[in-house]
């Protein structure tokens, strides 16, 4: 069986490198594919909306696989705080159709193009994540295509769900390693009747709310995020001294042709904030993640080595050549050998976005 | 595999009533001490419920599991099951008793049933260690008897004890315990005065005798049984019992019911009726510690409060769940180690909250709280304190 | 035995226990299923857990680790013999207030960990009802819940990191402080993981800030449709309280009976709801359950603002399981969730099925999260009554799953759920699990024959059978 045998799902996908692309229609399609691409021992780089795919190792040549035509809605039971969505649909798209009832997956505030698989795969998060938690606890149920074509699914359209290994939880971050994500469950959150974006506000009155939705840190500005009823938010204005505005409005990632994740112990954050200063950052308090910008190459090396003696890490999100000026990742983690002996249990021909990962998994 | 042989055995409805959900492990004071299943509540009523499933037999395992629990009884309050633990408690050390009639244990039951229940021989014992306490030779008591000793309160001579009075009927009966009367006359004498001033008819029935509790909770069930009887002729004319030690009254409470009572319940009542003052607040401060027979076997914690706050002290609380001390009667004696190590735990708790003054309803922990704090605390009674209170005030 | 003796020489002899009365304590869990191990060992460091698991492997004996045993999945019971590695001397507890996280041993008891982390204004938010017994590394191994996950999340969105050791004696730590760790969150596959994958030997903890304020409310209503209306309502209604909680009749009366709180045993069912935030918004929270709780008939609705009564509603609540016991002496409960928007039909299905078996039923749940714990009170010793529960039990699965539920909300697969597994899963979502357990425990080692059915891995997928082992009631 050759490439041809895919013809009938072949597709262009702008911005993607030259060779053969394919958009599955369905979860089979994709099992046709990966299967095909085991036999054959063809590398397939998973595309989904194209804003992350300078992240990590350089994936090594070979097909296109397009998430892009698996984007229904399949179920949605608001009154149930779930729904059920294919890895293609746009997060854009998602979280507008969800809005409608006043609903959030608490996904990316800014996805560009991105979709919902590839912000799971990638583990992107969202800026609410030091008080709705980070990218892992989006999920409830994952079905995935393994890199010889097994559908495999995990957890379960249920809130709590305690049977068997949470595969779907460690899918969040593993660049299809462990599977190709086709479909996910989300939890989802209401969204109160008020909120409000308060700037200026006196950082030390800040410090006594408990649990903001956000605090978010910029090169020139800090801005406290909540949400509740009105009278929740009124006293919070009140309270904090700052400009009041309705409605959440987020701050974009800082621009730049390289882009950095850094993540320090969430105690550390304003420490770090300090530190990257030069640079063009957004800090999240109470989570230790901070989004940096900065052509600074050098200087991230001196960035990293104090975030990893600190138990965090700096990643190369984005950069404009075709290979990173340093590892994209830094320190391999402890864990390879298990890490690896894993993927080979899912992915034995190592095709899916082979290398990318950390230590080059 | 043998199984029980006595009458006294746990029942089975009280050994089915634990369905081992485990609640009782946090509490209990030798769980925390060795996080073992062989030193819980469950664990033990499992090994109880084994032999009565003939599964396990009353060996030296069983005497071994069993004899480590110190009767604290912290796991029943939280037992929502409820589950009769002292009862399959004593029911297990009955069949120890029984079935391993080691010559230690005869010599417990031998002075018990004999020695602590007769007065004179108590008094000669009472003479000798105030000889010792005098001469400073307390240090030369065997270790396991000297540490707890060392808590004793400065005996005296001929101690001033409540004399006992020819039975009057109807009113409160005073049990003057074995133990209490020689070595603790005080708490007795300020019973009968505060009985008296809440206009109580208090009398002290001459023939009364050992209420039986330690020899109940060490397994001479028959011994306890017989000085049951004894104090039940004695006592028969009274309406309620009331003893001044924690561990009597819980015995007396289990045997009799509404018929006998601590002697912190009546003058609480005394209290909240107005028949006794609230006296003015002093400031001072007073940590109060529950002896477990008062907290855990009679769920009782108000009453003790009630009468330090009427005399006139501020509460200090050691929010340790009411953990026993490790005094637990005869404890201190047989499992010294744990003892001591529940000793220092409580001293050391009580040492972080500041005030010197300690309230405890049991001469057992006095002893033992005096023994581990050591110089510069007061410990008494809670009536002792209101007494004093009320003397103050006139 | 040679095992026993390279133990005793490893941890001395009084942290190695072989007596039968003492191995017999250690048989099972609070579950109804019992085996019979070697001995006991009572490990104090990673160092010890590793040597231990080094012995374990020389002599091909499984390891069982065990927390406080309270369990109710046989998820401790050493089923296959072996060593019961019991975790409670590892306890130790550093709170790090600034990052507000804290490194504990697997032997920390849950409660004591909030009780230590409250001088610092934080708790360890997962609260199963076992709280005051159970351990944090059994909370980590079955992925414990409790009432308050409705709206925190269960363990697992709390552990931020761990140390572990594999079944090859290999001490490794994942995760950390600092989020989203590049490379595989093996965390994510470990906590839930029963013991089958790794023993934890210390665990770092997220620990939340104790909210501002606290309502807690107890509305009573006539029928139990009303209550479970009343929850579907409020999550409907665009809210998610930290806990919604439904206790039936027989249960409140079982839970009265012992407590004496004055709760309403003439109401069908009572409701426990509690919501925090500041003191607006839990004002206006509960004025609007109660206001849902109203239009669904609620006769009553008390709002407590005191600690002391809300502790009273909520150690009433938590005893339930306990409570059992004055009815008979044992009790069976499956631990499914279904979807909240069906848990009126649900509901009255299992109570259908419990009349239709002639079989005494109590209900206690956490309904907020859609998790029924229906619970049969039985006396083992009938024969007929104890084949009926199991008929009932299968049926009540059946329900569950026929309406999109799941298995097990947080007690675990253990042994007693884990031949149902394929009613939940395809043979192929199966042996992908499986193929985790083979990558951390080849020889499967730690805890066997535990969450997996036999048979899972394909190769070896001969159809399985629905065989259900001994003393299962299921």
């Amino acid at each position: 069986m050759g490439v041809t045998s895919l013809s009938d799902i072949e597709t262009k996908i702008e911005g993607a490198p030259e060779g053969v692309h394919v958009a599955p229609k369905t979860v089979d399609d994709v099992v046709r594919v990966l299967r095909w691409a085991t036999e054959s021992g063809t590398p397939v780089r998973v595309w989904g909306g194209g804003t992350r795919q300078k992240l990590g190792h350089p994936p090594t040549p070979g097909i296109v696989l397009s998430t892009g035509r698996l984007s229904d809605i399949e179920v949605w039971e608001p009154d149930d705080l779930t729904v059920v969505a294919g890895a293609g649909i746009g997060v854009d798209e998602l979280e507008s159709r969800l809005g409608e009832k006043s609903q959030t997956a608490v996904l990316p505030e800014h996805p560009g193009a991105a979709t919902l698989g590839g912000v799971l795969a990638t583990g992107r998060a969202s800026l609410r994540r030091a008080r709705l938690l980070g990218p892992r606890e989006r999920v409830l149920e994952v079905t995935m295509v393994t890199g010889d074509g097994r559908v495999v699914r995990s957890g379960g359209r249920v809130v709590k769900n305690v049977s068997g290994f949470d595969l779907h939880r460690a899918a969040i971050g593993a660049f299809g390693s462990l599977g190709v994500i086709v479909q996910v469950c989300l939890k989802l959150w209401p969204v109160p009747r008020a909120s409000a974006t308060i700037s200026n506000a006196d950082p030390e009155s800040v410090s006594r709310i408990t649990r903001p939705l956000a605090l978010l840190e910029t090169n020139d500005a800090w801005q406290l995020f909540a949400w509740g009823t009105p009278t929740d938010i009124d006293e919070i204005v009140a309270k904090t001294e700052g400009e009041g505005r309705a409605g959440l409005h987020w701050p974009e990632d800082p621009r730049g042709s390289y882009r950095w994740l850094l993540r320090v112990p969430p105690g550390r954050t304003a420490e770090a904030a300090l530190r990257v200063r030069p640079w063009r950052f957004l800090a999240i308090h109470g989570s230790g993640e901070l989004r940096l910008a900065s052509e600074d190459v050098e200087g991230a090396t001196d960035l990293r080595g104090w975030a990893e003696d600190i138990g965090g890490s700096l990643v190369l999100v984005d950069h404009p050549g075709e290979d990173a000026p340093l590892d994209p990742w830094g320190s391999p983690p402890s864990t390879l050998d298990l890490q690896r002996r894993l993927i080979a249990e899912f992915d034995p021909a190592r095709i899916v976005n082979p290398g990318r990962l950390p230590g080059g998994l | 595999m043998q199984g029980w042989v006595t009458e006294h055995h746990p029942t089975r409805d009280g050994l089915t009533a634990c369905v081992q959900c485990g609640l009782c492990l946090p509490v209990c004071p030798t769980f925390r001490l060795t996080g073992r299943e062989t030193a819980s509540p469950r664990g033990r009523i499992q090994a109880m419920r084994s032999v009565d499933e003939g599964q396990a037999s009353v060996d030296a395992k069983f005497e071994e599991i069993l004899d480590f629990c110190l009767g604290c009884r912290a796991c029943e309050p939280v037992c929502p099951g409820m589950v009769p633990y002292g009862s399959l408690l004593e029911g297990s050390r009955a069949e120890i008793s029984a079935q391993r009639p080691t010559a230690y244990r005869r010599l417990r039951r031998w002075v018990l049933g004999r020695v602590v229940p007769t007065p004179a021989l108590m008094r000669i014992l009472t003479v000798v260690l105030r000889i010792l306490q005098r001469l400073h030779l307390i240090r030369l008591v065997p270790g396991r008897f000297r540490r707890s000793l060392s808590g004793l309160r400065p005996l005296d001579h001929a101690p001033n004890r409540v004399d006992r009075e020819s039975d009057e009927p109807g009113g409160i009966g005073l049990l003057t315990g074995c133990i209490q009367e020689q070595w603790f006359p005080e708490v007795n004498r300020a019973a009968v005065e505060l009985l008296r001033n809440a206009g109580h008819e208090v009398s002290i029935p001459a023939t009364q005798t050992c209420c039986g509790a330690l020899a109940a909770h060490d397994g001479h069930a028959e011994v306890a049984g017989r000085l049951g009887e004894a104090n039940d002729r004695a006592f028969a004319a009274c309406g309620t019992i009331v003893a001044t030690v924690a561990g009597c009254s819980a015995h007396l409470v289990d045997r009799h019911g509404d018929g006998a009572a601590d002697i912190t319940a009546v003058i609480a009542a005394a209290i909240d009726e107005g028949r006794l003052p609230m006296l003015p607040r002093s400031g001072q401060k007073v940590v109060v510690q529950d002896p477990c027979h008062l907290r855990h076997a009679q769920k009782s914690i108000r009453p003790q409060r009630l009468i330090l706050e009427a005399a006139g002290l501020d509460l200090v609380e050691l929010d340790d769940a009411g953990m026993c001390c490790g005094a637990a009667g005869l404890y201190t004696i047989l499992q010294p180690e744990a003892s001591a190590e529940l000793g220092r735990q409580k001293a050391g708790r009580i040492s972080e909250l500041g005030p010197e003054l300690v309230a405890s309803a049991n001469p057992g922990c006095e002893m033992q709280l005096r023994a581990f704090l050591g110089e510069g605390y007061e410990i008494r009674h809670p009536i002792e304190m209101y007494l004093q209170a009320l003397r103050r005030h006139g | 035995m040679a095992a026993i003796a390279e133990l005793r020489d490893l941890l001395g002899s009084d942290r190695v226990l072989d007596d039968p009365l003492e191995r017999r304590l250690y048989s099972k869990d609070a579950s109804l299923m019992r085996g019979d191990p070697v001995c006991v060992v009572f490990p104090g460091d990673a160092e010890q857990v590793s040597a231990i698991v080094r012995i374990a492997a020389r002599h091909g004996l499984p390891v069982i680790p065990r927390g406080a045993g309270t369990g109710l999945t046989a998820g401790a019971s050493p089923m296959t013999g072996g060593i019961v590695m019991s975790m409670t001397g590892m306890n130790t507890i550093e709170i790090d207030p600034d990052n507000q996280a804290a490194w504990v041993g697997p032997g920390v008891i849950n409660l004591d960990l909030s009780k230590q982390a409250r001088p610092y204004g934080l708790h360890f938010a997962p609260d199963p009802s076992s709280q005051s017994a159970c351990t944090i590394g059994g909370n980590l191994a079955n992925n414990s819940g409790g009432p308050h996950c409705l709206a925190e999340g269960s363990t697992t969105s709390h552990v931020l990191g761990l140390e572990f050791v594999t079944a090859d004696g290999q001490i490794h730590e994942v995760g950390g402080l600092a989020p989203d760790q590049p490379g595989l969150d093996l965390r994510a596959l470990l906590v839930g993981s029963e013991g089958t994958l790794g023993i934890a030997t210390r665990i770092l903890v997220r620990l939340l800030p104790i909210a501002d304020d606290v309502r807690t409310l107890l509305l009573d209503f006539p029928s139990v449709e009303d209550a479970a209306r009343t929850v579907s309502d409020v999550i409907a209604a665009g809210m998610v309280p930290a806990a919604l909680e439904m206790m039936d009749q027989r249960m409140v009366m079982a839970v009265e009976n012992w407590l004496g709180a004055g709760l309403p045993t003439d109401a069908a069912a009572v409701l426990l709801a509690e919501v925090v935030g500041s003191t607006a918004t839990v004002e206006s929270e509960a004025s609007i359950i109660a206001e849902i709780g109203r239009s669904n008939h609620a006769r009553n609705v008390v709002i407590a603002v005191e600690s002391e009564d809300r502790e009273l509603l909520w150690k009433g609540r938590k005893s339930a399981f306990g409570a059992i016991a004055q009815l008979a002496p044992d009790y069976y409960l499956h631990d499914t969730v279904v979807p909240r928007t069906r848990l009126v039909e649900t509901m009255a299905g299992v109570y259908e099925i419990a009349d239709r078996h002639d079989l005494t039923m109590l209900n206690v749940f956490h309904a907020g999260d859609g998790n029924l714990h229906p619970l049969i009170a039985f006396d083992s010793s009938d024969e007929d009554v104890a084949r009926r529960v199991k008929l009932a039990g299968e049926e009540i699965v059946d329900l569950c799953l026929s309406v999109g539920g799941a298995l097990s909300g947080e007690h675990g697969v253990g042994v007693e759920k884990r031949d149902l597994m394929p009613s939940s899963f395809s043979a192929l979502d199966l042996d992908a699990q499986a193929r985790i357990k083979d990558v951390f425990d080849p020889d499967h080692l730690l805890n066997p024959a535990k969450v997996l059915p036999q048979g899972s891995r394909c190769f070896d997928f001969g159809g399985v059978r629905r065989e259900v082992p001994e003393g299962a009631w299921v």
